[in-house]
């Protein structure tokens, strides 16, 4: 394993986007936010 | 099936051997076999996670169940982005920080060697027969669809992912994983367009919409509780992040899938992306299962949709008999296309009241449809307990209604589906058996080319097992649905082990050991003498194994560790 691969490996880096992991983690919660009101007003719509 | 579809399916089969031969050919050492070298990218680690999940069953049972029962079957799916989120910020860093193959070496260094032992032994047992199930059921409903015999199908499947998971190990399977995934995805697009395209052309995709709605088959969520229910919101944003927890953080199938991501973050993204797609992705795959029942509408379906059970029953005792309900069936449908109609009419119209009195018509119709059908079912019993073709409504609309060459594509898709999860089975069990068996406890000192080679021999074993089992599979009644909810009793127990581990710092070893039994018994009392839903297992299972260890913690402390440890 070279050196690179283990410094990768072991470190804490930030995401290559989003800015943090904390944003991605809420972008992930909100997504399934969205869904969740959607997949209700689908279920009303076609009551 | 017409000679372009045989063209297109064993093109796509010799495909994807070719490539997983070629894509695992520089498969050298021990990293490169069991975690691919730890070198993948984040989204072929995302899509080999979705296509070791999503088995051939999944694609074909999905769209079956709503089309029978409506898309409730979604909520299961709902825990799962919170968990993905929960992984991939405390076990992620975890298992890639200790750098192991497998999630169960983790446990050794947290708690003790018995722990770490029972966990892997748990996971070889319930996958190692599960694996078996996982290779029969598809091949069951294939042989069926394509007329083959079972064997034949169960041979292609095993023998295609033996030529690629034990040459190339986890570094094919994960190559083939991702471009199996896009094709199985690309299948289902052009099935959902198809479908689309075969309506009426006098009724239109959204009043077909309503048609299935108004039958309850657009539910796709329902905010009641009800513990006994798995299908509702807060079964699954719960219950099915448990089981989502206890799948993507315990089961090395889907553990060995993000070790081999590039680094933590690519791993993460892995874990995230699956978070972000698999609901839509779920609901995409339940929508094509009501868009086909909406078809169903307007164009006869069969009375039952395995045909060589249905032929039986035509040809058996009460054939007479069988024959005679087709009949009652066909005019049931007529009537019930004829109140469809008149419903697409009445909303057209924008006469609420006049469509509500449609509604009412059709749901009757519906009604008594299935009633015709429940006499059908009552024949079928002479031959099967329990007649059920919900796994095979939508491969027997892709035979008998898409073009050809698109219906090699499906059926190409649906091997596929098969092959990954396969793979990533029998990948998982060859890590567990060589790391945590044969490296830890029966040969510790060999050279790593040593365990290269056993690992290859491993998968090439659990792959002549699960070939082997499936062979039998069928004659073993309901040993094969004891198998498949076994996973669901263990889960529950291997999750409480891995949470303490990650999150109850003071718990030791023994008390971890003898919580994981007082879970299971509480599972175990939970199925043989409760109405719980099973998604609440994995909830009941982690919470008493983490609660009784903290009982007995005080009970069985470990000795101080020296001062300068």
């Amino acid at each position: 394993m070279t050196d690179e691969k283990r410094k990768h490996s072991q470190g804490e880096e930030p995401p290559p986007f989003g800015g943090s992991w904390r944003t991605l983690y809420a972008v992930v919660l909100l997504n399934l936010l969205a869904f969740v009101v959607l997949f209700y007003l689908f279920t009303r719509a076609f009551r | 099936m017409r000679p372009l579809d045989w063209v297109v399916l064993f093109a796509a089969l010799a495909g994807i051997v070719a490539y997983g031969l070629w894509k695992g050919r520089r498969t050298r050492d021990l990293d490169d076999f069991l975690v691919a070298d730890r070198r993948q990218p984040w989204h072929r680690v995302a899509l080999s996670i979705m296509a070791t999940q999503a088995s051939a069953v999944t694609f074909l049972a999905t769209p079956g169940q709503a089309y029978a029962d409506g898309m409730r079957f979604l909520q299961v799916y709902l825990g799962l982005p919170v968990a993905m989120v929960i992984l991939s910020a405390t076990a992620v860093p975890i298992y890639r920080r200790l750098k192991v193959y497998t999630a169960y070496e983790y446990l050794e260094g947290r708690f003790d060697l018995k722990t770490r032992t029972l966990a892997a032994l748990l996971f070889l047992a319930l996958r190692g027969l599960s694996t078996g199930v996982s290779l029969y059921a598809p091949s069951l409903i294939l042989s069926v669809i394509m007329g083959w015999d079972i064997r034949v199908v169960i041979f292609i499947i095993g023998g295609a992912v033996m030529l690629y998971a034990s040459t190339g190990g986890a570094r094919a399977v994960d190559n083939t994983n991702f471009l199996q995934f896009l094709i199985i995805m690309g299948g289902m697009v052009v099935a959902f367009l198809t479908v689309v395209r075969l309506l009426p052309p006098d009724v239109s995709f959204l009043e077909a919409a309503h048609v299935a709605g108004k039958l309850g088959r657009l539910n796709a969520v329902d905010f009641s509780f009800d513990i006994r229910n798995q299908y509702n919101f807060w079964s699954g944003l719960l219950g099915g992040c448990f089981l989502a927890l206890a799948y993507f953080g315990t089961d090395q199938s889907q553990v060995q899938r993000y070790l081999s991501g590039q680094s933590v973050a690519q791993s993460r993204l892995g874990l995230l992306f699956n978070g972000l797609v698999k609901v839509p992705m779920q609901f995409f795959i339940l929508f094509i299962g009501a868009t086909v029942f909406a078809f169903y509408q307007f164009t006869q379906p069969p009375v039952f949709f395995n045909p060589v059970q249905a032929e039986r029953a035509r040809v058996g005792a009460r054939g007479a008999e069988f024959r005679a309900i087709e009949s009652d069936y066909a005019a049931a449908f007529g009537e019930k296309q004829r109140a469809a109609r008149g419903y697409v009419e009445a909303l057209r119209a924008g006469d609420a009241a006049g469509a509500e009195a449609a509604a009412a018509g059709l749901k009757a119709a519906q009604e008594k449809a299935d009633g015709v059908r429940a006499g059908a079912v009552e024949v079928l019993k002479e031959f099967d307990a329990k007649p059920n073709d919900t796994n095979y409504v939508f491969l027997s609309f892709v035979t008998r209604y898409m073009p050809a060459g698109l219906v090699g594509l499906v059926l190409a898709a649906v091997f596929f589906a098969s092959m990954s999860s396969t793979a990533s089975e029998w990948s998982a069990l060859a890590a567990t058996t060589v790391v945590d068996i044969q490296r830890r406890l029966l040969k510790p000192d060999a050279a790593e080319r040593y365990y290269f080679i056993s690992s290859k021999l491993a998968t090439a074993f659990w792959g002549c097992f699960a070939v082997a089992f499936a062979q039998y599979a069928g004659q073993l009644g309901s040993l094969v649905e004891a198998v498949n909810r076994l996973g669901s009793l263990f889960y529950g127990t291997l999750l409480g082990i891995f949470l303490l581990g990650f999150y109850f710092k003071r718990v030791k070893g023994t008390a971890a050991f003898l919580g994981a039994l007082a879970g299971e018994a509480a599972v175990l009392y939970c199925f043989f003498f409760t109405s719980i839903a099973f998604l609440w297992f994995n909830v009941v299972g982690a919470a008493v194994v983490v609660l009784a260890a903290h009982a007995l913690n005080p009970l069985t402390r470990a000795k101080p560790k020296p001062a300068n440890s």
